[in-house]
């Protein structure tokens, strides 16, 4: 399909105010670990700031970035955008902005304002989902950064591998689980989910940290390169 | 030493910046991106990204230095406040 084709993206109407922003924003940012910051003044600042710039641009587009001009790129800026950069979000305990930080912050004011830079590669914890929006025996798609992992649970427990097939990279998250083991949709290759390995030979997968601190699933991974 | 504050009309940061800089008598250089237009928008961002490795705005040059975001304890140190 054309560009010319495609019909328009929905966004938010003229008449949008902050507390609709909120009243969507907050239930999407809790599924991700995170929620409004505490300064409630700030927040009131940078929603008006968001209604200007949907007024002007046509979506909630970050106040604190510029866009691209690349529809596809500037989808990345639309508030929230903590899932495209939630690696590095989850290293400063809030979004660029501070509009969201993370949920087990209790402060937020001193989160207002400082874009702090955390060496690439360091180690961070990194929260994904609810325990409750994974059900034992299923498996689900999680991006961090640039990397896809998916999320396996079995019974109480929850593991976090690679999401890429090492045969033809088939997408795990979408394939079968068997016990502790997960089969590719595609072709049926069985990985074991605690620890990555597969009965092929060199076709091991990564496998990350996971951690389930007050109902959030947290998986560790290191940093990837910022990108402001 | 110039300092130069390249920043958005609508971001919260930059305002924030801005009022810093006032309160404290420090002359500036404005460049609102947003509100640039075609080659000259594109040079401007171009030189955010050239200054900060990103495009996060408010980015405050003094001299050699660059600070991105508002963070007053940078800006008190290499402002000499």
């Amino acid at each position: 399909m054309t560009d010319e084709k495609r019909p328009p993206r929905r966004v938010f109407g003229p008449d949008t105010t902050a507390e609709d922003l909120k009243s969507y924003m907050g239930p999407f940012a809790q599924r991700l670990g995170y929620k409004f910051n505490t300064e409630t003044d700030f927040v009131d600042e940078v929603l008006a700031s968001e209604l200007e710039i949907l007024e002007r641009d046509g979506d909630v587009y970050c106040p604190c970035r510029i866009r691209s001009g690349d529809p596809k790129e500037d989808l990345k800026i639309v508030c929230p955008c903590i899932p495209f950069f939630s690696d590095q979000f989850a290293a400063i305990n809030k979004c660029w902005c501070g509009l969201f930080i993370r949920e087990d912050i209790e402060d937020g004011a001193d989160l207002i304002g400082v874009v702090e830079e955390v060496e690439p590669g360091t180690i961070i914890e990194v929260p994904v989902m609810p325990l409750a929006d994974i059900a034992p025996g299923s498996i689900r798609h999680v991006k961090l950064g640039k990397r896809d992992l998916a999320i396996a649970r079995v019974g109480d427990e929850v593991f976090a591998l690679s999401n890429v097939c090492r045969h033809a990279f088939g997408p795990l998250a979408d394939g079968f689980m068997d016990g502790y083991e997960v089969m590719c949709p595609w072709h049926g290759w069985r990985y074991d989910v605690r620890t990555g390995t597969t009965d092929h030979p060199n076709a091991d997968v990564s496998t990350f940290p996971v951690t389930i601190r007050d109902g959030m699933v947290y998986v560790a991974v290191p940093l990837g390169r910022a990108k402001p | 030493m110039t300092t130069h504050l390249y920043a958005l009309s609508t971001c919260p940061y930059c305002r924030m910046t801005r009022k810093f800089l006032d309160e404290h008598d420090v002359a500036y250089e404005l460049t609102e991106v947003d509100l640039l237009e075609g080659d000259d928008k594109t040079a401007a961002v171009d030189e955010v990204v050239r200054l900060s490795g990103g495009k996060s705005f408010p980015v405050l040059v003094v001299g050699d230095e660059v600070v991105v975001g508002f963070n007053k304890s940078r800006m008190n140190q290499i402002l000499g406040l």
